[in-house]
């Protein structure tokens, strides 16, 4: 259990959360300081709770015990618009209204900045027009969302969020249903978004060693409590890849950014052929 | 696609208008607001028509003396038998198309409408319970029918809620709660003597046969009571119709907004039906037809309103004429158009549900 250096600073920490969905104990008593200004990237086996986990992060889900606390207050004592303005959310899979196009949707991230009597401001063309040229959906913007290729439409989710302009950023699995160019373009937005921005993100990804690329800090879970954590470096072993995912493998350097590539065991041959 | 180089231009939400005054800026949708001053010039139309027409005709210029209060000869026929009668269409249409709008934006489902989730057939049960016992009064029942309608809704919410409120499972509750409702109209009808059961046969059939300034004034008074209500609304039925998950992350707080919204809707809907009795299908089809007229991304509800008028105003005049000097009751007239429009809903939905599944799920 290392932590991450310089970054200790944190605004986002969860205390003794237990996470429940009816009777079903997800999460149990598991504690968390989210490093500020930095991208940290929650992976674990399926089921292991590290969907629930951002869900309980972003306030979509209560907690059974414990807190998720920002800025040292306990989220369930927030307004939640308030909230709103300091953490944004991309769910795993958003639903759009119908027939809605896409700079009607990206614009709904302004909610949190809004009033009834003031449904549109400078501030608000400013964040939405960024947000749509960030994510490049600036050409999109008349189109129906309905009619939009999955990769496009995660782009305008992201739009959403962006234009939302908080300093937390929480995404549950943003490359699903991308193809692989996509993904790298998303997780790249990502990481310009903390470099130049300072956003803290948290995103759960599926793909280890995507997050282990993209991942200043790095939260491995197992079983709905956390195995490990810290710079990926330091972090992905084939011990830990053996422990959580069960699963033989070799890790060696990446050979483009040198952070660990998980490599695992032989596909299985057919005795004949050994 | 390289946009990012310089400033790009700025971007608004497509189809909107920008209305500023001072610190406050409106965002209003265009086309819904070409259709709405459309349909409000087809409901003035409309309103004249319903007038001037009848056993007895009054040429049109007759009709605007007498409602600008000036005497004529016509003030009999058009200023206390059509008037006041013409008030009543006009405002529970409104209601209708409203509830209609908020209830199937809460439920996310076009078939959440007041007539097929149990609200007037509470309304009914409780006019067919008060008449077989024996309370008849015409200024009572009214109420009797509001407090029906509200808690059928009541029980409905009850038995749907399960720590938050589930579209399907709101839907679904309502259609049964609406059949067993019926049935206990119908055990009141069979058991009750057979004045009764005519009396409220002519009632459970929504019509304007009869109806005065009697019912329309308390109408207007709780309409108008409720309008800063409508306007909460039109703000709000925004943000609910994203993903809970969205909404949530958004800052909604998504259950109380649903239950406001719902609330009202329920409440129109039972005013609507305590002053008409239940109109079929005016609160299903105004706001699916104004949708479709928009095109925006929810339910507009000045037009919903504004087409709920329309369509319980021009279906009680040939309901009036038709088979003069018998009247039809309007609710047979909205429900011979609804049925029809309805199962092309359903056709059309199962054709066309790849596009829809964005929006529905």
């Amino acid at each position: 259990m290392t932590t991450t250096g310089d970054r200790t600073a944190s605004r986002l920490t969860a205390r003794g959360l237990t996470l429940a969905y009816e009777d079903r104990t997800v999460v149990d008593g598991l504690d968390l300081d989210v490093p500020h200004g930095a991208v940290t990237v929650v992976v674990g086996p399926n089921a292991c709770g590290k969907s629930t986990l951002l869900r309980a992060l972003g306030r979509l889900l209560k907690p059974r015990r414990g807190a998720v606390l920002l800025d040292g207050t306990d989220l369930a004592r927030l307004p939640t618009k308030e909230i709103a303005r300091s953490v944004g959310l991309l769910p795993q899979t958003p639903v759009a209204p119908e027939a809605i196009t896409v700079a009607d949707l990206v614009a709904r991230g302004r909610q949190p900045h809004q009033h009834w009597w003031r449904q549109w401001s400078a501030a608000d063309e400013r964040a939405v027009t960024e947000a749509m040229a960030r994510t490049d959906v600036t050409d999109l913007a008349d189109r129906p969302v309905d009619e939009l290729s999955g990769g496009q439409r995660q782009r305008v989710w992201i739009a959403l969020a962006l234009a939302q302009e908080t300093d937390l950023l929480l995404l549950d699995e943003p490359t699903t249903y991308l193809d692989i160019a996509h993904q790298v373009e998303v997780l790249d937005l990502v990481r310009q978004l903390n470099h130049e921005r300072g956003r803290t993100v948290v995103a759960v990804l599926h793909d280890l060693n995507q997050a282990a690329r993209y991942a200043d800090h790095l939260v491995a879970m197992k079983a709905g409590r956390i195995v490990a954590q810290g710079p990926p470096a330091e972090t992905v072993t084939a011990a830990l890849v053996r422990d959580v995912f069960g699963l033989g493998s070799v890790v060696v350097p990446d050979p483009v950014t040198g952070s660990p590539l998980v490599v695992p065991g032989r596909p299985w041959q057919s005795p004949a052929d050994g | 696609m390289t946009t990012t180089a310089a400033a790009p231009a700025p971007i608004r939400p497509a189809g909107y208008a920008l209305l500023r005054a001072g610190p406050a800026a409106f965002l209003i949708h265009r086309r819904a607001a070409l259709v709405a001053a459309l349909l409000t010039l087809v409901l003035a139309a409309g309103c004249v028509g319903y007038l001037s027409l009848g056993e007895h005709v009054v040429a049109p210029g007759e009709v605007i003396q007498v409602v600008r209060g000036r005497p004529s000869p016509d003030g009999l026929v058009v200023g206390a038998l059509r008037l006041p009668r013409l008030c009543v269409g006009l405002l529970a249409g409104a209601a209708f198309g409203v509830a209609g709008a908020l209830l199937q934006t809460v439920a996310r489902n076009p078939l959440a409408s007041p007539d097929i989730i149990g609200i007037t057939q509470g309304a009914s049960a409780c006019t067919v319970a008060a008449l077989t016992f024996g309370i008849g009064s015409y200024a009572v029942l009214p109420y009797l029918s509001v407090a029906g309608g509200l808690l059928a809704a009541a029980l409905v919410y009850v038995f749907a809620w399960r720590g938050g409120l589930h579209a399907t499972r709101f839907v679904l509750i309502g259609i049964g709660f609406a059949v067993a409702l019926r049935s206990v109209t119908q055990l009141f009808l069979t058991k009750g003597d057979y004045l009764v059961a005519q009396k409220a046969q002519v009632w459970m059939v929504g019509s304007l046969n009869g109806r005065g300034w009697a019912e329309a004034v308390p109408l207007a008074w709780a309409l108008l009571v409720l309008v800063p209500c409508v306007l909460w609304a039109a703000r709000a039925q925004r943000t609910v119709s994203m993903d809970d998950d969205t909404a949530t992350a958004l800052g909604v707080r998504l259950g109380r907004t649903r239950l406001g919204l719902a609330t009202l809707g329920v409440l129109l809907a039972a005013l609507a039906t305590g002053a008409t009795g239940p109109v079929d299908f005016v609160a299903l089809l105004a706001p699916q037809i104004a949708r479709r007229l928009t095109r925006t991304a929810q339910i507009p509800l000045l037009c919903s309103a504004l087409l709920g008028a329309c369509v319980v105003v021009l279906g009680d005049l040939p309901a009036r004429m038709l088979f003069a000097p018998t009247e039809l009751p309007v609710g047979v007239l909205t429900a011979a158009i609804g049925a029809p429009y309805l199962i092309h809903l359903l056709v059309r939905g199962h054709s066309g549900r790849r596009r829809a599944a964005g929006g529905s799920a």
